[in-house]
């Protein structure tokens, strides 16, 4: 096991390599020039060659490139090529603002979507299946930010119970709450539809198993014939998924906090496409490959943890 | 069935709760002045540097001069640092003399000092440092020095109207005076952690969040009403609406459109302010591309447009149609009889109001029967994207089409400079009539090719612009206009070069939009708002909030 | 459990049907909408009316107008005709495209398909939204960008779909008759390959164009997308939220027509791979 874990983490180190490396390269082909950015338009050609060169934007590409480097490995993310702040400190306040959203997804989709897709699976070609399908495929093809406007309309604009948007902070809590609420129930509804799927299909795959039937013919109670054999079985490939589910859920979060305005990750990395702030964008797309790789990583772990046979490939 | 009921009565109770609860949890604070700004963070707090809405708006709770535009109105001059001036007969020496007991702000373990010319000097040689001040040319030629404590002098190597020299000691740009000693031990830190004199004084900065100021009991015009100003970035439109209706902000900048000003006044407690001098907008023909190197095509887009209805597609409350180059209210601003009457003397058409027959013989005479298609890039912001939408609409029945290349905003500044529009729209605001006829229409400020390029798209005094085989220029004029010492005969120096410019259809200016603002009713500004520089309302000691 | 009733098997069977069918009529219509758009709609999507900015639905207008005074129900057929359009191009470039390359990638094996596969994974390990953003950021906006943009995001689908048979049949061919493999053997294998993906590739197709289109809307929406001023749904919802206080149909309608459309070919590939894949349809 543990040698399978090393193997896997050593995978994933040339993953987050080729990631900067593409991050890198891609922000710095683009157009658009951070230093003319802060000082406007009105100020002089000397104002803003002296800025690049104090942004050390007028050294080659490659020597740019080892510098990030460098400072990566020592874990410093840099400074913001607009304000001069250290990056560190803002991923760490926007962090949070990220994590609760997609935590609140996560859970909200496991919580509604693993049960319907359970029910909806053993009372397959029934009414009540044939509804929950049209329903999870219809959560599939809502566009996030389309229900997370809709979401907006109806509980912040026309019956004005939530906050349009914004996050509030940790010191309050039930601010935060309120602020969390809509765009936690955008994402938490995408995602049941989801797992809803997944775990549906999981499921009907799992059914028609001779063991199951075994089990069955053995006369277990139906409760124990699911929970013992059904879910057990189910949860590798439902695990396998969790990685590609961590990317939705990613891309979905960053569409609900600009609805929203929330001041999490999704937000810094559109506002710094915006200012053309190469450090702070490339450390946001860092830290979100970062998440992704570990995802993946702990997936893979798992699955390793499950299914033996997968440590020995 | 049971769990059913249950789930539902409890779905009942929690929405109720939330419902009435809502208000409550989302509380409201008094006393301190709360306003948002559409950005999502500062650049630059240096006041030699700020230019930004947002940044300008912190800096002027901040910072003051010499010399003040009035509150509220940007047509007069008031006292302010300096309690009363002079300049010499031969209009090179301005000695100005200056108030006691100004104190400068506590910051870190330092509890403030008074200012002396020591600081107001040390200040202008800042201000004239290309490498500390993105405004040296305006001080350019100068210096500056200490006569006693409290009286500083400055030379000019060539005498300029008091129109002229007036706006670069005022509390704007580079007017703005930073004290010696914070400036100097902070460096670069200063940016983000100014020290200035101004009515409100630095507390902290939360980035991408928002900046605290608090009073400053030894503001020399008086103590501040509001015990503190927070200035929040909000780069969202729908967030700072909702936070003005719950009243978790008091002070909103909006956009210049006219379905958001009606929405704001249709809230209850709101208020709207919409104030100038605002920013004009002008199109901008590059000669030096075809075909707009031909006169009859310039003249041909201008008669195709209606400068009603850009400004009506901005807003009426907020835009309206300019017709010179210099906007009203701006001294040299020519209004539109004056533009008619003179037409009608000199047998020339300067006001090219709308006239689609013009248009096609135009356009026909100079080989475009069916029209033309040009590229131009534009940038996303909302101020620009607007106009030019509905002119590109405009244009398009005329059969001119424009293909719209959408950049960022530095992108398109970028772009325009190194000359690569046909068409340019510019939306600004210039301190004084000779500093924009001198961005657009001289020579040297040329782009790319200038001696010293500054804006001047068009490339007016490089071309021929009527098609007579000279080369058409308005340098010296501008030159000798800079140089007149009499109001009446500025002004009227200022109007010549603006009809040569409009004969020569070198640019269309289309309009001035105004800024708008939305605040609760409650919020007192102090003063009658009628224009205001800085691009916000002025936020001073005798702001409050009356409650 | 009961056995699946009489009951069950023809609801299965109709729902099998019924999906499918309800899903290539949705899919139709909005089909038909995007290619007719220039005919059916009652004003010039472009023209501009600023005086009759913002008006709710009514009779001679009846989605509203938006806040250039432009017609939002003529807007959404032509933004129904670029989305799709950019849809359509980018899901039939990135098919050639990715088939060829996953063929190709585990023709060839050893490192050219390692390296391959790792890319196209890493390309598949970013949220779709994230990564179409910074292409969009490098490339610059234009509906030709976007179709670049979502055609990079389409590749990896379909090359991992091209990947694993060309693996299977190049074993069986492998041991099958070593020394026939010569030049001949790509062309074998592409016989073989190419109609055994067939059906698949029509089925994900249908899906993943489900996906451009929501793509290309989050694009818009994000600000990244095709600009202004032709209309895409994706931009004319991300227009419409400065209003949705006041003007609420702009984003709501324009939006409906996204959701609609997709889910029409979500319901299509959906109906179609219930038909196509023997598994789940067991007993």
């Amino acid at each position: 096991m543990i040698a399978y874990t090393i193997r896997r983490a050593l995978i994933a180190i040339p993953t987050l390599f080729i990631v900067l490396t593409i991050t890198f390269v891609l922000i710095r082909i683009a157009p658009g020039d951070p230093a003319e950015v802060r000082l406007g338009d009105y100020a002089s050609k000397e104002a803003v060659e002296a800025l690049r060169k104090e942004m050390g934007l007028n050294k080659p590409i490659w020597i740019q490139y080892l510098h990030t480097l460098k400072d990566l490995l020592q874990g410093d993310f840099g400074r913001s090529m607009v304000n001069g702040r250290p990056i560190s400190k803002d991923l760490i306040r926007s962090l949070p603002y990220t994590l609760e959203l997609t935590l609140v997804g996560i859970i909200f989709g496991a919580v509604f979507g693993i049960p319907t897709g359970v029910y909806t699976a053993l009372k397959r070609n029934t009414l009540a299946d044939y509804i929950g399908r049209i329903l999870s495929l219809g959560g599939l093809s809502f566009p996030t930010f389309y229900l997370g406007i809709l979401l907006m309309l109806a509980f912040a604009i026309k019956i004005p119970i939530f906050p349009v948007v914004g996050a509030g902070d940790f010191s309050n809590l039930t601010k935060n709450f309120y602020h969390l609420f809509l765009p936690g129930l955008t994402l938490g509804l995408i995602m049941t539809a989801y797992v809803t799927r997944m775990t549906r299909s999981s499921v009907l795959n799992i059914l028609n198993e001779d063991y199951v039937r075994t089990a069955r013919a053995k006369g277990l109670t139906e409760r124990k014939v699911i929970y013992i054999h059904l879910l057990r079985n189910a949860l590798l490939p439902i695990t396998a998924l969790i990685g590609i589910y961590a990317i939705v859920l990613i891309g979905g979060s960053v569409m609900v906090e600009i609805v929203f305005s929330r001041p999490g990750l999704g937000k810094m990395m559109i506002g710094a496409l915006k200012q053309r702030d190469y450090t702070t964008l490339q450390a946001v797309m860092i830290t979100f490959t970062s998440f992704v790789v570990l995802i993946n990583l702990i997936t893979d772990l798992m699955y390793g943890l499950i299914d033996p046979r997968v440590r020995y490939k | 069935m049971k769990g059913i009921k249950m789930a539902f009565i409890t779905v009942l109770v929690v929405g109720v709760f939330l419902f009435l609860g809502a208000p409550w949890a989302l509380g409201a604070d008094r006393e301190v002045l709360r306003i948002s700004f559409d950005a999502g963070d500062i650049l630059d707090l240096h006041p030699h540097f700020a230019h930004t809405t947002q940044d300008r708006g912190v800096v002027h709770l901040i910072f003051t001069g010499l010399v003040r535009y009035k509150a509220g109105d940007i047509g007069k001059f008031e006292p302010d640092l300096a309690e009363r001036w002079e300049v010499s007969k031969d209009g090179l020496t301005w000695t100005f003399h200056l108030r006691r007991g100004v104190m400068v702000h506590p910051w870190k373990d330092n509890p403030g000092y008074e200012l002396t010319s020591e600081d107001v000097v040390y200040s202008f040689k800042s201000a004239a440092d290309p490498k500390r001040s993105a405004w040296a040319a305006e001080y350019a030629g100068m210096t500056f020095e200490p006569v006693d404590k409290y009286t500083v002098r400055f030379t000019l190597q060539k005498p300029i109207s008091e129109l002229l020299f007036l706006p670069k000691v005022a509390d704007y740009a580079g007017g703005l005076i930073i004290p010696k000693k914070p400036a100097e031990e902070l460096g670069e830190g200063f940016r983000t952690h100014p020290v200035g004199t101004g009515p409100f004084i630095f507390n902290k900065y939360l980035p991408k969040e928002k900046i605290v100021t608090v009073r400053h009991e030894k503001f020399y015009r008086g103590v501040p009403k509001l015990a503190g100003v927070e200035v929040f970035f909000m780069s969202d439109l729908s967030s700072r609406k909702f936070g003005l209706q719950n009243k978790e902000l008091d002070v909103i900048e909006g956009p210049p459109s006219q379905p958001w000003v009606e929405e704001m006044q249709a809230l209850p407690g709101v208020k709207v302010n919409v104030f100038g001098p605002g920013e004009s907008g002008v199109l901008h023909f590059n000669m030096t591309k075809k075909p707009f190197d031909d006169i009859r095509v310039r003249r041909a887009i201008a008669y195709a447009l209606s400068r009603d209805e850009v400004a009506t597609a901005i807003g009426k409350a907020i835009a309206e149609a300019v017709y010179s180059e210099i906007p009203n209210p701006q001294p040299g601003w020519i209004t539109r009889d004056e533009l008619v009457q003179r037409g009608k003397k000199d047998k020339k058409d300067y006001l090219y109001a709308p006239d689609r027959k013009k248009v096609k013989k135009l356009l026909t005479e100079a080989g475009f029967p069916k029209g033309f298609t040009t590229e131009i890039s534009l940038t996303e912001r909302g101020e620009y994207q607007v106009p030019m939408q509905n002119v590109v609409a405009q244009l398009r029945e005329s059969g001119i089409n424009v293909k719209l290349n959408v950049v960022d905003h530095a992108t398109y500044h970028s772009n325009i400079r190194k000359d690569m529009n046909t068409i340019v729209l510019y939306n600004c605001w210039r301190p004084t009539a000779d500093v924009r006829l001198t961005h657009f229409g001289h020579s040297s400020s040329i782009v790319v090719t200038g001696k010293k390029p500054i804006t001047n798209f068009s490339h007016v005094g490089a071309v021929d612009a009527d098609g007579d085989g000279k080369v058409d220029n308005v340098d010296s004029l501008i030159e000798s206009a800079r140089d007149m010492l009499d109001a009446k005969e500025q002004l009227a120096h200022w109007k010549e070069i603006q009809f040569k410019l409009l004969d020569w259809c070198i640019a269309y200016p289309v309009f001035i939009k105004r800024f708008t603002f939305a605040r609760q009713d409650y919020v007192d500004w102090g003063y009658d708002l009628k224009s205001t520089l800085i691009l916000s309302p002025q936020i001073n000691e005798l702001t409050r909030t009356t409650k | 459990m009961k056995q699946p009733s009489m009951r069950g098997k023809i609801l299965r069977t109709f729902f099998r049907n019924k999906t499918s069918i309800i899903g290539a009529c949705i899919s139709l219509v909005m089909f038909l909408i995007a290619i007719l758009a220039p005919w059916i709609s009652p004003y010039d999507p472009l023209k501009q009316n600023v005086y009759y900015r913002l008006t709710p639905p009514e009779r001679s207008h009846l989605l509203g107008t938006d806040e250039y005074g432009r017609d939002v129900l003529s807007r959404i057929f032509t933004g129904a005709q670029i989305s799709f359009l950019v849809s359509v191009i980018s899901v039939a470039l990135g098919m050639v495209i990715g088939t060829a390359l996953g063929v190709i990638g585990g023709y060839a094996g050893g490192r050219v398909e390692t390296g391959l596969m790792r890319l196209l994974d890493i390309i598949m390990s970013f949220p779709d939204e994230v990564f179409g953003v910074m292409v969009m950021i490098v490339l610059g906006p234009g509906m030709e960008n976007v179709i670049i943009a979502i055609t990079v995001l389409m590749i990896p689908r379909f090359a991992r779909m091209g990947h694993a048979p060309t693996l299977a049949i190049k074993e069986v061919d492998y041991i099958a008759s070593a020394k026939s493999i010569g030049a001949s053997g790509f062309r074998i294998i592409m016989r073989h390959i190419l109609p055994n993906i067939f059906g698949e590739t029509v089925v994900m197709s249908t899906l993943w164009l489900g996906t451009a289109i929501r793509l290309e809307a989050s694009l818009s929406f994000l600000g990244v997308g095709v600009p202004p001023p032709t209309p895409t749904l994706g931009n004319m919802v991300r227009m419409g939220v400065d209003f949705l206080a006041v003007a609420p149909w702009v984003s709501v309608f324009a939006g409906l027509a996204i959701l609609i459309s997709i889910f029409g070919f979500n319901l299509l590939g959906d109906g179609l791979r219930d038909i196509t894949d023997p598994k789940l349809y067991a007993r």
